[in-house]
């Protein structure tokens, strides 16, 4: 089918497949997906991190499954794609109530702001104080739950000032406008600057997506585009890549260059993607937030088949009822 | 009657002496700390970052004085800090290195400030005593001066830590009880904020557990605090927390202070240099004890070549002397 046949449904699936396929394609989603494995396995991983250190030895360990099974470690959707579905789904809750239901569990697993959120709800702590008083308030995973927010035509502010505040939030708001209007057809390049209207100059991530936007411009392609990207916005100082002043101003200067470059189809998508999971340090989440972007413009059907099949059920490494979930079916569900 | 020199004097020493007697501390828990030392109250080694960015902060204020602006910070870590930057820096935090490359991508502030992820660190809290002895008995004008400077490096709540330091000094500096030298951390930054949030709950714990030995107090600051997912421990939010609740606990007496602060572990370099500074503040240069004073001589400029061969009573004559 071409490029936009499928209507905004199509879209909206597009953006959650996307969102998973970026998510699967990054690095991370490996280490992510190894939580489904027995605890002594990944201890045994970091005995060889130490060991490859210890004696200077250049085989760095990957994720293993000694007497394990070997699903988890396939190619498949990690973290973000989770929390995507798990905001989907409890969409039409007050997000405070959504996430002190959370709050408590010994078996979720998510980013630092979202968990000092969570301790801040239980310890009877209400937004924005519980995205505030946030060591992380920082980080992006507001701006991925907003792919839900955008999908759904909302505004991503209440859920995102439970988890996050300052440029965390402006994250999430800048990646709700681009999604929104890719959902309802608007082009590429629209959508890029709607989202960059929503970031104040002065803000770290403000001026860092237009560093990118900049930046991507000058190189042509997405591929071409990563050595500036990681130049312009990636500073390596910190010991965490999920920062949303470094992944959301990534995603859009990737998206942007990628339609420019290819249109807004499969084409444009895979270089994008592919371009995000390059830059090792934001290869948790970038690739997945460029994926949501490009998705939605290309549609569903425009992705390709076997990314489609590979990254469509979840793993439940960070939420374990998701096990087995349809994303497809959840994004059916706001489509 | 306590001089403003000897204040001043005791500030710093205060402030070097728990720098270093904290050090070897930092990043532990209390449990750990108790197991290793049962009290930690010796100084092992020397003083680190706290010690040296607090000598950087005071030889601005002697030069500029009062019309101390964020430009001219802004220059001195460009000529002192940057241009002197070989490699790897030693001894700082992420804030530092952080504002350095921002620095070097050309950035200004507050951009600076904004530009990296530790906006929110210790950094400003633990260089801002000498705002407070240079604006001594005015809180709000201490507060200001370590706003002009953490605009360089840090924004939000790293900003309201250097503020909360400033002005509790600058009410130590007038022999004020430690209860109105906590009131004054609290008034120089908004209720609706974290570090406001984190000292109203540290010093109801202070209050509470007042006359408790043990790890109790310890426990219940820290389940007031700190943070259980985080792994580093340079939050301003937290450290000035923790450093007015040991300073308050220890009835402003600077040995009592100190030793609490560096016992509760965290960034215990940090919150003792801190709780040390606002103690020695208000009890003066005798206060301070003589054997922790001997291990304090001239810094190394370990962290900050800059100041190399400094001595934090010298620098506080000097502070005194501008005023």
């Amino acid at each position: 089918m071409p490029w936009g046949e499928g209507g905004r449904p199509d879209r909206v699936r597009g953006a959650f497949a996307g969102l998973a396929i970026g998510d699967a394609a990054g690095w991370p989603s490996g280490r992510h997906r190894s939580v489904r494995l027995a605890a002594w396995s990944r201890r045994l991983h970091r005995e060889l991190d130490a060991f490859a250190e210890e004696h200077q030895v250049t085989s760095l360990p990957v994720p293993f499954a000694l007497n394990q099974p070997v699903e988890p470690l396939a190619l498949g959707p990690s973290d973000d794609a989770e929390w995507l579905a798990w905001t989907a789904l409890t969409i039409r809750q007050d997000r405070a109530e959504a996430f002190g239901r959370l709050a408590g569990r010994a078996d979720v697993r998510a980013r630092i702001s979202v968990w000092a959120a969570l301790d801040n709800l239980a310890a009877g702590k209400r937004p924005p104080a519980s995205g505030h008083d946030n060591p992380h308030h920082f980080d992006d995973a507001a701006a991925v739950r907003a792919v839900a927010f955008g999908a759904a035509g909302e505004d991503p502010g209440d859920d995102a000032r439970v988890t996050n505040a300052g440029d965390g939030v402006l994250g999430a708001v800048a990646v709700a406008a681009a999604v929104s209007a890719l959902a309802s057809g608007v082009p590429m390049g629209e959508a890029v600057d709607a989202a960059v209207a929503a970031l104040p100059e002065d803000t770290a991530i403000g001026y860092a997506a237009r560093a990118a936007l900049a930046a991507a411009g000058k190189a042509g392609d997405p591929f071409a585009a990563v050595p500036a990207l990681d130049a312009a916005v990636l500073d390596h100082v910190y010991s965490y890549g999920t920062a949303a002043a470094e992944t959301v101003p990534v995603a859009l200067a990737l998206a942007d260059a990628a339609v420019r470059e290819w249109g807004p189809g499969g084409a444009a998508f895979g270089a994008g993607v592919s371009a995000a999971a390059c830059l090792a340090s934001a290869a948790d989440s970038a690739p997945a937030l460029t994926g949501a972007l490009l998705g939605c413009a290309a549609g569903h059907e425009a992705l390709p088949e076997g990314w489609r099949a590979s990254a469509r059920v979840l793993t439940g490494c960070c939420l374990p009822e998701l096990a087995g979930t349809d994303l497809l079916d959840v994004a059916g569900s706001l489509a | 009657m306590i001089s403003i020199r000897d204040r001043a004097r005791g500030c710093l020493l205060g402030l070097a002496a728990g720098d270093a007697l904290g050090a070897p501390a930092e990043n532990l828990t209390p449990e750990a700390i108790a197991a290793r030392w049962g009290v930690l109250s010796e100084i092992e080694g020397g003083g680190t970052d706290d010690t040296e960015y607090t000598i950087f902060v005071a030889g601005l204020l002697v030069r500029h004085g009062h019309a101390l602006t964020s430009e001219d910070i802004e220059r001195a870590w460009r000529t002192e800090i940057v241009d002197r930057v070989d490699g790897s820096m030693r001894g700082a935090g992420f804030s530092e290195l952080g504002t350095v490359r921002a620095l070097r991508r050309g950035l200004r502030p507050p951009l600076t400030g904004r530009w990296h992820r530790h906006g929110w660190s210790d950094g400003l809290a633990m260089r801002a005593a000498p705002y407070g002895i240079f604006a001594a008995g005015d809180p709000a004008e201490a507060a200001r001066l370590a706003e002009a400077d953490g605009r360089v490096s840090h924004t939000g709540e790293g900003i309201l830590g250097g503020r909360a330091v400033a002005a509790a000094v600058a009410v130590a500096m007038t022999g004020a009880a430690p209860s109105e030298v906590a009131q004054a951390a609290l008034e120089a930054v908004p209720e609706d904020s974290w570090t406001g949030r984190n000292l109203r709950a540290a010093l109801a714990v202070a209050a509470a557990h007042g006359q408790e030995n043990g790890q109790g107090f310890a426990r219940a600051l820290h389940d007031a605090v700190v943070g259980a997912h985080y792994p580093w421990t340079d939050l301003a939010p937290e450290a000035v927390a923790l450093a007015l609740a040991a300073y308050v606990r220890g009835g402003g007496q600077v040995e009592a202070s100190v030793v609490t602060a560096a016992n509760l572990g965290r960034d215990a370099d940090t919150t003792a240099a801190i709780a040390g500074a606002l103690a020695g503040a208000g009890r003066g240069e005798a206060a301070v004890p003589e054997r922790w004073v001997r291990r304090i001589g001239p810094v190394e400029g370990r962290c900050l070549p800059a100041v190399a061969g400094r001595h934090v009573r010298d620098v506080a004559d000097e502070l005194v002397e501008g005023t």
